[in-house]
């Protein structure tokens, strides 16, 4: 009996094996499967992320006038290479190495983001993996102007036959490795639309803030963009790498963070890239904004005295003690009544407890949270009613509550920076 | 009858009761290990939420994102003093606990704590884990194999607990099938079509019950203690009471044995198969495109051993509800002894095979959390004296619904039903009600208190009374 039934399990799994191998979706990008240099087109990377926000303008793929201006600059400069019919059979391109693209190719091109194919057409085979795989592309970002590079975007999209604009809820296999990454570790908190409707969400931290972000919502918390605005994908990147500390009390030693969204920053940078790339895709917003502008972060002044007591005034005029108190702990006379926008309380930050900042307590971290505001809670953008160099001031107060600021001059500037590296 | 046993079980439960304080049964290890709060990865401890069955699905690691380097990138990055302290957890359970002895009597018990436990946990590779669980006891009560009886002595060992859990996809695609990264762990597929997590190798002293609809092993109540009671001028104590388990995953026969020269009875309420509080053996689960688990493997239990295969179906995650159902099939080749059909008290030489099959599943919905089962058993091979004499079917029946009614407490309510099978003269069906208020003032930290009652008419003879 033990011996039939040890040769039952042992056949189940042979053909547990077999089936797993022959039963697999055809070869594609996606999965890293088709061969470069035999059927060209692209290897199957983001886009880095000084080029992730380069979205092209839905209007632009169906423009007839873009799609014109584009034919001219690709007969002049692409169809060498990439051939007349798009094919990818130009004379110069037959005995290259890394074989040019063929536009024709419609599973090639479903699969092929936007922002990653303006990313090859500004700066071609310069970037890796392409140049280390010989790619002769030459970079157009110096010859062609942005709307010329998107001009030629959509004409190169015509040659794969498709109508619309090429986005990922036209080709949902665009974005299928996020997906998966999503799927398994996004899910249970962000729901499987992305708006924050996961089975964690109720029990992470019940009926009060914060909840898992609603991914489709036009409100982000932490960002380097004007209040109102979406975040950058660098942002993402951030919120995703860093994770996102949280109030709730474990009593253990050796916890830091306090995180309530994990750090994932484990995860290979890559995939990191390709699972925000779903996220943009489940918000039309991202395509749809337009160009982005980033609210920089200039250098931290010096901590002098002087601007602590300037500080401290900002902090007062500014009304920052109405919600996190004279003392910094969050128990300011606001405090209980705060809700965020979907009306759960939420409470104000302990400026004491630096590890707790939920977007992080490095001066940059602070500075941006002050200038951008935390949309969606009660916490305001005070880029426009600050000076900048007030802003610097301002920061300092609730640097110095965190740093315990009972120094003077030079001695403070020594503590405020080795407590900075040791952040980082 | 009915009214005034539900009046005797109101007036029960207005008296005694459970006080509780117990480290909650998360492992702060992960807390450390990857610097989050404990409610990142459970609903309340020891419950998972579905995050939560991700890590653990990936050996203990975030979902995709397994730390490159496995423990020698954590020493070469935080250090080998905050590698090993990370490694390691500690959990005290204790308390005050009352036992009602009849209607008129109670006994008190204090034991701060009456259990200890040190775990040593976390990934060595991407690919492989391991979990520890060591366990003191300062008056556990155990059956003597030597002496032939149960006896209450301080104990310490290996917990319920340890294993080794491997992800195998890297060696299902050397032998050819496709696989791609995820993470840092090796899963086998392709992106857009057919994916598979794992499979994932358990092996050691393992309880597979976790990846079920009703973890039996990750619930809010946990079991109360067998008691055992010394009667004057005998040698040795006698089974006075039976400890409240799920039976849903309980033995259910009275009347059998675990082994021959032992003679060590398999209480009814024995946790065994596929819930077990830990038996040697190997356990191989995969999760399939994210919404099917499968698991088959084998555990070792008394003088035979079991072969079981599950599946469980997931509903992903949306407007906060979930729903996963599971389907349970086992079978135990001579895991138990039939009495002595000469003498009921001693084990005869048969041992009986076991069928057991059931369903169990899950539901959550915002705060609220409700998962049950239901286990069919069947015996086989009684010998024929027996089998006039001995019911050879049983069945139990677990429901168990916890209600977060704020972010620090957690009210919960278990409904217990056994329809017992074995001895005829000795078997009773047992029905019993759990409730437990439980306060988190930390989120790894929990007093608790619970009451249990037992909703069947009070029988001085019955060890299944609470």
């Amino acid at each position: 009996m033990r011996g039939k039934t040890f040769a039952f399990l042992a056949l189940a799994s042979v053909l547990l094996v077999i089936g797993l191998w022959v039963a697999h979706p055809p070869a594609s990008r996606a999965n890293g499967e088709k061969d470069e240099k035999d059927k060209g087109g692209h290897a199957h990377v983001p886009a880095p992320l000084e080029y992730a926000d380069a979205h092209v303008p839905l209007a632009v793929w169906t423009d007839p006038a873009m799609i014109a201006r584009g034919k001219e600059i690709y007969t002049v400069r692409c169809a060498v290479c990439h051939g007349d019919a798009g094919d990818g059979k130009g004379p110069a391109g037959v005995a290259l190495p890394l074989k040019p693209s063929d536009f024709r190719d419609k599973a090639g091109m479903a699969e092929m983001r936007d922002n990653y194919w303006f990313w090859r057409v500004s700066e071609g085979g310069t970037g890796e993996p392409f140049k280390s795989k010989g790619s002769a592309m030459p970079p157009w970002k110096g010859e062609l102007s942005v709307q010329d590079r998107w001009a030629v975007m959509a004409y190169q999209h015509t040659f794969s036959g498709h109508q619309g604009p090429h986005v990922p809820w036209e080709h949902p296999e665009s974005v299928v490795v996020g997906r998966d990454i999503y799927v398994m570790a996004c899910l249970p908190c962000h729901g499987v639309d992305g708006k924050g409707d996961g089975t964690v969400a109720a029990t992470l931290s019940p009926r009060r803030a914060p909840q898992p972000r609603d991914l489709t919502s036009a409100e982000f918390k932490f960002r380097s963009t004007p209040s109102g605005q979406l975040p950058t994908t660098g942002d993402l990147f951030r919120t995703l790498t860093e994770g996102v500390r949280g109030p709730g009390g474990v009593m253990t030693i050796g916890l830091r963070g306090y995180r309530i969204m994990p750090s994932f920053r484990y995860m290979p940078e890559e995939q990191r890239l390709e699972v925000i790339e779903y996220v943009k895709s489940l918000n039309r917003a991202f395509r749809e904004r337009g160009e982005v502008k980033i609210v920089g972060v200039p250098t931290p002044p010096p901590v002098t005295p002087e601007r602590i007591a300037r500080g401290k005034k900002l902090y007062a005029d500014a009304e920052c003690l109405a919600c996190h108190g004279e003392r910094g702990r969050g128990d300011g006379p606001s405090a209980p009544t705060l809700k965020d926008n979907r009306e759960l309380s939420i409470a104000a930050t302990d400026l004491t407890r630096p590890e707790r900042f939920k977007s992080g307590s490095r001066l940059e971290d602070v500075y941006r949270t002050l200038v951008t505001g935390l949309a969606g809670t009660p916490m305001p953008s005070y880029g426009d009613s600050l000076a900048g160099s007030d802003v610097g001031s301002g920061l300092l107060p609730p640097v110095a509550i965190a740093r315990r600021p009972a120094c003077r001059g030079r001695r403070c500037q020594m503590r405020t920076a080795s407590r900075h590296k040791e952040d980082e | 009858m009915l009214i005034r046993s539900i009046i005797f079980a109101a007036l029960l439960a207005a008296t005694i009761g459970y006080v509780q304080v117990q480290t909650a049964a998360a492992v702060p290890a992960f807390a450390r290990q990857y610097d989050v709060q404990c409610n990142a990865c459970h609903t309340r401890p020891p419950r998972l939420n579905r995050f939560g069955e991700q890590f653990h699905m990936m050996g203990f690691q975030m979902p995709s994102a397994a730390r490159p380097g496995g423990i020698v990138g954590s020493v070469k990055e935080d250090g080998p003093v905050k590698t090993l302290i990370d490694s390691l957890a500690l959990r005290i359970v204790g308390g005050l606990f009352e036992y009602s002895e009849s209607p008129r009597v109670t006994e008190a018990k204090f034991e701060p704590p009456h259990e200890v436990e040190l775990f040593i946990t976390r990934p060595l590779t991407p690919d492989l884990s391991v979990y520890v669980e060591l366990e003191y006891e300062p008056k556990a009560v155990k059956f003597s194999r030597d002496r032939g009886f149960f006896e209450t002595k301080h104990e310490f060992g290996l917990g319920k607990e340890a294993f080794f859990m491997w992800n195998m996809g890297r060696l299902i695609g050397a032998l050819g099938a496709p696989t791609m990264e995820m993470g840092g762990q090796t899963m086998v597929g392709r992106h857009g079509g057919f994916t598979m997590h794992g499979p994932m190798l358990m092996a050691g002293k393992i309880d597979p019950n976790t990846n079920f609809s009703y973890p039996t092993n990750r619930q809010m109540l946990e079991a109360t203690e067998l008691e055992v009671e010394k009667e004057p001028g005998k040698e040795h104590g006698e089974v006075h009471r039976l400890p409240v388990v799920p039976y849903t995953f309980a033995s259910k026969f009275f009347g059998l044995f675990k082994n021959r020269h032992e003679r060590e009875p398999q209480l009814v309420t024995d946790q065994v198969m596929y819930n077990t509080t830990g038996a040697p053996g190997a356990d191989l689960h995969a999760m399939i495109n994210d919404v099917v688990l499968t698991q088959v493997g084998f555990l070792s239990e008394n003088e035979g051993f079991n072969t079981y295969g599950m599946l469980r179906f997931d509903m992903l995650d949306r407007e906060e509800l979930t729903f996963n159902v599971s389907v349970l099939l086992n079978w135990g080749f001579g895991v138990v002894r039939a009495p002595d059909p000469d003498d009921r008290d001693h084990p005869g030489a048969t041992r009986l095979d076991r069928l057991r099959y059931g369903v169990a599943a899950n539901v959550r919905w915002k705060a609220l959390d409700v998962y049950g089962a239901l286990i069919f058993d069947r015996l086989y091979g009684l010998p024929g004296r027996l089998r006039r004499e001995f019911d050879r079917d049983a069945a139990g029946l677990t429901l168990q619904v916890d209600y977060l009614a704020h972010e620090k407490v957690l009210l919960s309510g278990r409904f217990d039903q056994l329809w017992a099978g074995g001895l005829r003269d000795d078997k009773r069906d047992g029905t019993v009600f759990s409730a437990q208020v439980k306060f988190y003032p930390w989120q790894n930290i929990a007093f608790f208190v619970r009451d249990s009652v037992n909703l069947r008419a009070f029988r001085e003879d019955n060890a299944l009374r609470s």
